[in-house]
Order: C-alpha cells, then sequence, then structure tokens
C-alpha cells in the first residue's frame, strides 16, 4: 500500500488500492482470472478469453512510459473561473502536476477533456466562449508539450449550432484527437434526437467521442450522507449507454466510435437487465438484444479496475474493448495501475489496453 | 402460480414480500397502517393455510414509527412473520434515515431479519427517456440505501439486524470501491476498517443478480456464506435463477449453502 505526499493544502490524498481493503477470497473460490466460467458464453461472442492466463505480471514501468491515459483531465484558468462562478468545485490542477504525474505512472501522452460539469450553465454564448477557450487552451498544451498530450474537445449539444462550429475548429484547424461528452446535459441524456445534427457531423468524421459522468439534476441531494460522486457519476453513464442503445442512436450513427468512464459505470452488472428490456419492448433495430451495441463500445479502467469490476466488465467485453485511464486528478495513475496489476492479465492483453487499442482508435496522437 | 413454479423449479418454501412500492402512497399514514396489517394477515394466512410452502417478510412503513411498532409487535408476536420486508426508500427518505432509528431500536431488539426490495425512487422514476424505471433505478436504489445505512452508522449502531438486499445488492459490488475511498476521506469513526466489514455482514439474494459477471463480482466483496436464493417471482422465475447458479459453476457445498443453509440459519422456522 503507497500513500502519496500531500503536495498541497487542498491536495486530495490519493490511495493506491491496498491490500488490506480487499475481501478476503470467497471461501472454495478459485479466482477468476483462473477461471474458465464463461467457457459457453464468451466462447460463443467470440470474445478473446483472458481467463485462464497466466501471464508475467505487470511491471510499473517508471522508466519506460508506455501507457496511453484516455481519461485524464485538465482545468484551464477561464474554465475554472467560470466553475467558481457558477459555484461548482474543482480540483486542483497545472500541467506541472499532470507531467509530473505521468512520468511516475508510465504514462507516455493523456488524451486531455473537461472536467464535469462542463461548460453548460443555461447560456449558449457563455458556453461557446467557454469551450473555445477550453478547446484552444487544450491544444496549445499538446503542441507545447509534443508526444505527452492529445485531446477531446468540448462542445455541449444541446447547443446544435455553437457544436457544429467548434467540432470544424476543433478537428480540422486545432486537430482535436476527439471529442469529450458528458453523460447528460440538463437532463438530456446522449441519445436525444436534438443532437442528431451534432451526430451525423461526428459520424463523417468517424469521430471517437469520450463520454464522462457528471451528476443530473435529478440526484444531486438523493441521498444525505452520500456524495453524488459515489453512486450518481456511475449510474448516469449507464442510463446515457442505454439511451444511446435503445434510441438506436448508436446504430444510426455507427462510425461513431465511443469511450465510456469507468468500466461503462454500472452497466456490466445490470445487462441482463437491458436484455429483459428489449424482450419486453422489441425494438425492431435490436434483433439480438443490446449486448452487441455495448460490445461496439470502448471502456477505460479508472475507477473500475476493481476485482469485482473487471470480473463484471469482463463478462460483457473482451480485452479488445478495454483502455486505460487514470481520472487525473481526481484519483491517479497508482491506483489503476494497482488495479491492473493485481488482475494479472498477460503481456499481449496489457499491451492491448495500456497502449494498442488507444493507438488504433486514435491513430493521430503523437506519443512520445 | 407461486405454488405452480416453486414445484417446477424445486423451490420448497418461498419466503413472501410485497411488491414495490408496498404500502406507502403520499404519505398516508391512515392507508399504510391499513393496508400493512391487511396484507400482513393474508400473508400470515397463506403462510398457514400451505404449511411448510410459505414464509412472511411482514410489511411495514418507517416514516409512520407508530404505526411501525405495532405492526412490527402484532407481525412478529401475533402473526408469526419471520421477519420485516423494507422498501429500499420511502419517497426521499433511505433506509440510514436517523428518523428510523426507534424502529432499528425495536428490530435490533428482536435480532430481527429484514429482508429489503427496490422500489423507483422518487428522484428518478422517469429520468432516462425509453428505459424504464426497472432497467437501471432499482438496482441504483439498493445501492443508495446500503449506502446510507453503513456511512450513517445505522448498521454499526443496530448490529443484530440482519440485512437481506435484494438483486446481489443492486450495483453495489460494482461501487464498493467508491465507497472505500469515502470512508478513506472521511474516516467516520464508526467505519475504523472502512465500509467492506458492513458489507460483508449483510446477505444478499440472486433473483436478477445472477449473470456470471453479477456472481462474480459479488463473490469478490462478500464471501459465499453471505449468499441467498431469490427467484422475484411473479417478475422473474425460479428457471431463471437456476439456470444462472448451475452457469456459475458453484461446487456443491456452496449450492447447498446459498440455496437452503443460509436461509434456514437466518429463519431456523423454515426448516420445519
Amino acid at each position: 500500500m503507497t500513500i502519496k505526499r500531500m503536495a498541497g493544502a487542498s491536495q486530495r490524498k490519493f490511495f493506491a488500492n491496498c491490500a488490506c481493503c480487499e475481501p478476503s477470497p470467497a471461501r472454495n473460490s478459485v479466482p477468476l482470472d483462473r477461471r474458465n466460467f464463461l467457457a459457453g458464453g464468451l466462447a460463443a461472442l467470440g470474445l478473446g478469453s483472458t481467463a485462464g492466463i497466466m501471464g508475467a505480471p505487470a511491471v510499473q514501468a517508471q522508466a519506460a512510459r508506455t501507457r496511453i491515459d484516455v481519461h485524464h483531465h485538465f482545468l484551464p484558468p477561464m474554465h475554472r473561473e467560470a466553475l467558481a462562478k457558477h459555484k461548482m468545485g474543482a480540483p486542483k490542477w497545472s500541467v506541472q502536476m499532470s507531467l509530473e504525474e505521468m512520468d511516475k505512472s508510465g504514462i507516455a501522452a493523456s488524451v486531455l477533456s473537461q472536467v464535469q460539469p462542463g461548460t453548460w450553465y443555461g447560456d449558449s454564448a457563455e458556453s461557446r466562449l467557454l469551450s473555445r477557450a477550453i478547446n484552444e487552451y487544450g491544444a496549445k498544451l499538446v503542441q507545447d508539450h509534443p508526444g505527452r498530450f492529445g485531446l477531446f474537445a468540448t462542445i455541449t449539444p444541446l447547443d446544435v449550432e455553437g457544436s457544429l462550429k467548434e467540432i470544424e475548429y476543433a478537428f480540422d484547424t486545432l486537430k482535436c484527437d476527439g471529442l469529450g461528452l458528458l453523460t447528460s446535459y440538463d437532463g438530456k441524456y446522449l441519445g436525444d434526437p436534438s443532437f442528431a445534427p451534432v451526430y451525423d457531423e461526428l459520424n463523417r468524421r468517424k469521430a471517437v467521442i469520450y463520454v464522462h459522468p457528471l451528476t443530473p439534476n435529478c440526484c444531486n441531494n438523493v441521498v444525505p450522507g452520500i456524495p453524488p460522486g459515489s453512486i450518481e457519476y456511475a449510474t448516469d453513464t449507464s442510463r446515457t449507454i442505454a439511451h444511446l442503445v435503445f434510441s438506436g442512436t448508436s446504430q444510426k450513427y455507427p462510425d461513431i466510435r465511443w469511450i465510456f468512464s469507468h468500466s461503462g459505470g454500472t452497466l456490466p452488472f445490470l445487462t441482463q437487465r437491458f436484455i429483459q428490456q428489449q424482450k419486453v419492448q422489441k425494438h425492431a433495430h435490436l434483433p439480438n438484444g443490446p449486448m452487441p451495441e455495448f460490445q461496439k463500445f470502448y471502456y477505460e479502467l479508472a475507477q473500475g479496475n476493481t476485482k469485482a469490476q473487471l470480473s463484471g466488465l469482463f463478462s460483457m467485453v473482451g480485452v479488445s474493448q478495454v483502455l486505460y485511464g487514470t481520472d487525473y486528478p481526481y484519483r491517479d495513475g497508482a491506483e489503476v495501475n494497482d488495479g491492473i496489476a493485481a488482475w494479472n492479465f498477460n503481456a499481449t492483453d496489457l499491451r492491448s489496453i495500456e497502449n494498442e487499442t488507444a493507438r488504433k482508435l486514435l491513430p493521430k496522437l503523437k506519443v512520445a | 402460480m407461486s405454488l405452480d413454479d416453486m414445484d417446477k423449479s424445486g423451490i420448497a418454501a418461498a419466503v413472501l414480500s410485497l411488491v414495490q412500492p408496498a404500502t406507502w402512497f403520499a404519505d398516508d399514514v391512515p392507508l399504510s397502517r391499513k393496508l400493512g396489517r391487511e396484507c400482513n394477515e393474508y400473508g400470515a394466512k397463506l403462510v398457514r393455510d400451505h404449511p411448510g410452502r410459505f414464509g412472511l417478510f411482514a410489511v411495514i412503513s418507517p416514516p409512520d414509527t407508530e404505526g411501525s411498532l405495532k405492526e412490527i409487535e402484532y407481525a412478529l408476536d401475533t402473526l408469526k412473520a419471520d421477519g420485516i420486508g423494507l422498501m429500499t426508500s420511502y419517497d426521499n427518505k433511505y433506509l440510514g434515515d436517523p428518523s428510523f432509528e426507534p424502529v432499528y431500536a425495536e428490530l435490533n431488539r428482536r435480532k430481527a431479519v429484514v429482508y429489503v426490495h427496490p422500489t423507483t425512487p422518487s428522484c428518478c422514476g422517469a429520468v432516462t427517456a425509453g428505459i424504464p424505471a426497472s432497467t437501471i433505478e432499482y438496482a441504483t436504489d439498493s445501492t443508495r440505501t446500503i449506502g446510507q445505512l453503513v456511512m450513517s452508522g445505522l448498521s454499526v449502531k443496530y448490529p443484530d439486524i440482519r440485512w437481506i438486499f435484494s438483486h446481489s445488492g443492486g450495483t453495489l459490488p460494482f461501487l464498493s470501491g467508491r465507497f472505500v475511498r469515502l470512508a478513506e476521506e472521511r474516516k467516520p469513526a464508526h467505519l475504523p476498517n472502512g465500509p467492506l466489514p458492513e458489507f460483508r455482514k449483510f446477505y444478499y439474494e440472486l433473483a436478477q443478480g445472477n449473470t456470471p459477471g453479477q456472481i462474480a463480482a459479488l463473490l469478490k466483496m462478500v464471501p459465499v456464506s453471505q449468499v441467498l436464493y431469490g427467484t422475484d417471482f411473479p417478475f422473474r422465475d425460479g428457471a431463471e435463477v437456476n439456470a444462472g447458479i448451475a452457469a456459475y459453476g458453484f461446487n456443491p457445498e456452496d449450492i447447498r449453502s446459498i440455496e437452503r443453509d443460509v436461509a434456514f440459519k437466518l429463519i431456523p422456522r423454515l426448516k420445519q
């Protein structure tokens, strides 16, 4: 177990997953990574098997930076000011902090995205200015630190006109690597029909969209004593994935590549519910249920790398759909590295998760 | 229907509970008391009329303290109910609500078994267009209520209550790390070793919680000794959970534990 030094008065302590917090193995249980309990199901789905393979333990590559972090936040000063103005909390962040963290955790490049709740406070003009400023700032970081950063540009799909303009600018001028969206905007989930013109354009561009949760308006104070981050973020991810699939949106725009945060929120735990929903609703566009769509998406491992989460995730998708992410600065590389190490991936799967799948999705990303 | 499914699915006895939202409707206390009593009487009659086939988790509505205390006494002492059935939330109150303490004090004194089923939470019934509440919101509400029960300290304060949660804990096994980190940040005095020891004291039944992914995740959080058999009949059936259990590949001891022994431990009367 490692405990990070407090780097500043307001710095949150980061804890690596500690062995003392791990539940002891279940009676008579076999560690999941040695068990091929999914033989029938997974084989039928044609998913690669990570079960039953004991490769070399993951090496904490502090000297060699090989990882690509697809879940890494940045907070430009103007965004911090806007958050303060709207009475939203904000983490401590600087590019120096990111670079130090990346060096420490063996991360070659991080693809930067906004912090929640983003740039929408009911005002298109503000959102456009803020998104542009954030995107410009991010693009400059990419430029100033060659091979260390990429950019998931910010737009607010509620503002279709502004989004279309910003997409053009972010992709064509700023050369962003993809877009960063939130799970919902004013209660509208990502399958909202009003977002169609935005998706038309993103589909045309075969864009990668990275989706990060926020707490929807319904659920800011639902459980006294439990901050929304504990439950509501992950839940909102599940809601928006479900909405994309059941509305037909993900199929209507099949060239968009979706990356979801935190191993899909709570989606892997609820797969049977979605299958059941389709049995009842009988959508014509889901003849084989929702699973084939879920299995096309990508899922990154920040705050999604406990053994329970990995068990759930790999019962739903193969390693090919899994990416590396830290959720920096809220969490850090040490935490996800520990979670990955505890799972004992073989070397091929590790390379896939930590580097190659991201390179494939983001071929223009320059990696040092 | 119940008896047919039980015979078909190899179920000796089923412990009955109400469908959500049980008997709590818009703070209507008189209705809740009347309906609660009637439902409990009805359930108790089923138990009597079909010896050895049924048990009963009696309904109460914890926001009505006085009514609940009266009904607990009647249900457990007169009707001989096997435990109490609660919902995950009552309007905006979750099971860690301090106003429920008098009820918990009594349940604790009686070392009661309390079975918790989700309901559509008032926050989130229609949050996502086209996605019914049962797909995501029920399971999420289980997680909310377990989280609050533990973080509030009430499960520690009333340690003799035996809690059973539905559907393998909703989404809790997938989110347990979030609560571990929350406790690391807040350091509540009542959780010196974090929330996991509390989560591990609770019981979790497998209805709609028995995909390979769910069982694997659940067993990363709790030992098999905390796992119980459940069908969610009539919403789901015995065939479904039986298939899920079979697919997982439990050894025979664990199957016996899940399907019988733990229930007998919690509710010894069922052995007869």
